[in-house]
């Protein structure tokens, strides 16, 4: 222990390391009524280390070729020594990522955490959102499989519905005509490099504001439940006399996080294929789509959007509409009422959009 | 102040400089991105007559992209492209019900490429063929 502290001491008086776990950790206090939910953006985090580290190991076997990546991924599976425990880590995880980051959504959604001073905190959650869809898209073209081909076909025919540019802009996202082996390569650059690399950025931005803004206070529980910010200048919302984030908080955090695993292994271990479907296991044909093909839970609402409306560009019209609300409802939501209950047009149009997203989901999926 | 009419100068020809450099690196990264032209010259595709039966569909690989002959039943043979007007996908033949049906999102199209149903905006595109001695050639 005298090593310890003598190390701690060390490097106390170079760098002033007690000072930033003081005021970062330990003197780092959060509303005495924090819930579990606070938790997810931790549990996020620890998802996306797992897909980098997953993503990592499975780029030693897999090699990005449109001839060569099927039966990569079938020898990574087959014959590497636990490389169906990797891969099913990364597809799982992937999966899980979109669900949690979901979940995240609703929260802040739900306990108006998104209001005035936190636009900032919002829109990069939500750019975070449709880059997690993005590095989902790509990656799932990786494996060339029949469900990677046909998603990607689509996906990328969906940009000739904007005017004018629309059909060179299908040919440069493909890099071709047609989706083919510079589709792949291509794909494959966004989804270990770029995507990742924006990903990081944008995490840390979210820090940065939810570190200038501070956490927000949850809405339940208080007997005055209005936003407290004036908009007169900046200000930072503290907590006094609230919990401190080392040690109490940290480990709520690693609770969740914990309890989380236990989800995420189950599905790996006693369910592994719950997010396949079966055209993830043939091999791209160029020149067949397959019978009742789908795309993943997470875009059949989409999918079934393009299928209801009759003309392409109203279908993804409705989308992009639907998308920009959510975007910018920081902007168009300015009532200081913070506590759900008490807002009962906002939690009718909150809760239709959610049974509307998920009855459109079902219907992609048995339709 | 004359120090600083000095910093702002300098600050000025750095920046052009750097926005001469950006506009200078964009044109080769965009060229090295943009697609490769691939002007291929119009291919021909020979099938046997016999390989495409009454009320039945041939579907064949024509200038990289999926293409079908039909020969509808108590009438002439059309050759059309199977790609869907939609968002692409390949069109399957159904036989029974003798129209094209695209298994992404439900398009409908008759055994002549018009729209019957769904998003499909455009029929599906026609290709020249010719027919002599018991050979159908496309292209």
């Amino acid at each position: 222990m005298a090593l310890l502290k003598r190390l701690i001491d060390w490097i106390d008086v170079r760098i002033g390391a007690r000072e930033v776990v003081a005021k970062e950790l330990t003197g780092y206090l959060l509303p005495r009524n924090i819930n579990t939910w606070y938790s997810m953006g931790s549990i996020l985090l620890f998802i996306f280390v797992l897909q980098v580290v997953t993503g990592i190991l499975l780029l030693i076997y897999y090699v990005p070729d449109a001839d060569k990546a099927f039966k990569s991924v079938t020898y990574i599976m087959n014959e590497v020594p636990f490389g169906w425990l990797i891969r099913m880590c990364h597809v799982v995880g992937s999966s899980m990522m979109v669900l949690v980051l979901l979940l995240h959504m609703i929260s802040v959604l739900f306990m108006n955490s998104y209001k005035s001073p936190r636009e900032f905190n919002w829109l990069t959650g939500f750019i975070l959102f449709t880059m997690v869809q993005g590095i989902s898209l790509t990656g799932y073209l990786l494996p060339w499989s029949q469900l990677s081909f046909w998603a990607t076909t689509v996906a990328t025919n969906s940009a000739n519905a904007i005017p004018v540019v629309g059909p060179y802009l299908v040919e440069f996202l493909r890099g071709g005509k047609l989706v083919g082996p510079p589709t792949l390569g291509r794909f494959f650059a966004l989804h270990v490099a770029l995507i990742p690399a924006g990903i990081v950025a944008l995490v840390g931005a979210h820090l940065f504001f939810l570190q200038r803004t501070g956490v927000s206070t949850p809405p339940f529980g208080l007997k005055d439940t209005t936003n407290q910010w004036k908009g007169d200048g900046y200000s930072y919302e503290n907590h006094p006399g609230g919990i401190p984030f080392f040690p109490n908080y940290a480990l709520e955090d690693l609770r969740s996080i914990f309890i989380y695993i236990a989800c995420f292994l189950a599905v790996v271990f006693f369910d592994p294929y719950l997010f396949f479907t079966r055209d993830a296991f043939l091999p791209a044909n160029p020149l067949q789509t397959p019978a009742h093909i789908k795309p993943e839970w997470y875009f059949l609402a989409n999918y079934q959007t393009l299928k209801i409306f009759p003309s392409e560009f109203i279908g993804l019209a409705v989308q992009g509409i639907a998308m920009t609300f959510l975007a910018l409802l920081p902007f168009i939501d300015r009532s200081p009422e913070r506590h759900p209950l008490k807002r009962p047009l906002f939690m009718a149009c909150a809760l239709g959009g959610l049974l509307l997203w998920i009855g459109l989901s079902v219907w992609g999926h048995y339709s | 102040m004359e120090s600083s009419g000095r910093r702002t100068f300098l600050g000025v020809c750095l920046g052009g400089l750097a926005a001469a450099v950006a506009a200078a690196v964009t044109w080769p990264v965009y060229r090295y991105l943009a697609p490769r032209s691939t002007a291929t010259t119009a291919a021909k595709v020979e099938i046997p007559e016999k390989d495409v039966p009454e009320g039945e569909a041939k579907f064949f690989e024509f200038n990289g992209a999926s293409a079908v002959l039909v020969r509808k039943r108590g009438d002439g043979l059309i050759a059309l492209s199977a790609v869907c007007t939609h968002l692409g996908c390949i069109v399957q033949w159904e036989k029974d019900q003798q129209y094209f049906l695209c298994p992404c999102h439900g398009g409908h199209y008759t055994a002549e490429g018009v729209v019957i149903s769904g998003p499909p905006p455009k029929p599906l595109t026609k290709l020249p063929f010719t027919v002599a001695n018991g050979v159908i050639t496309v292209g």
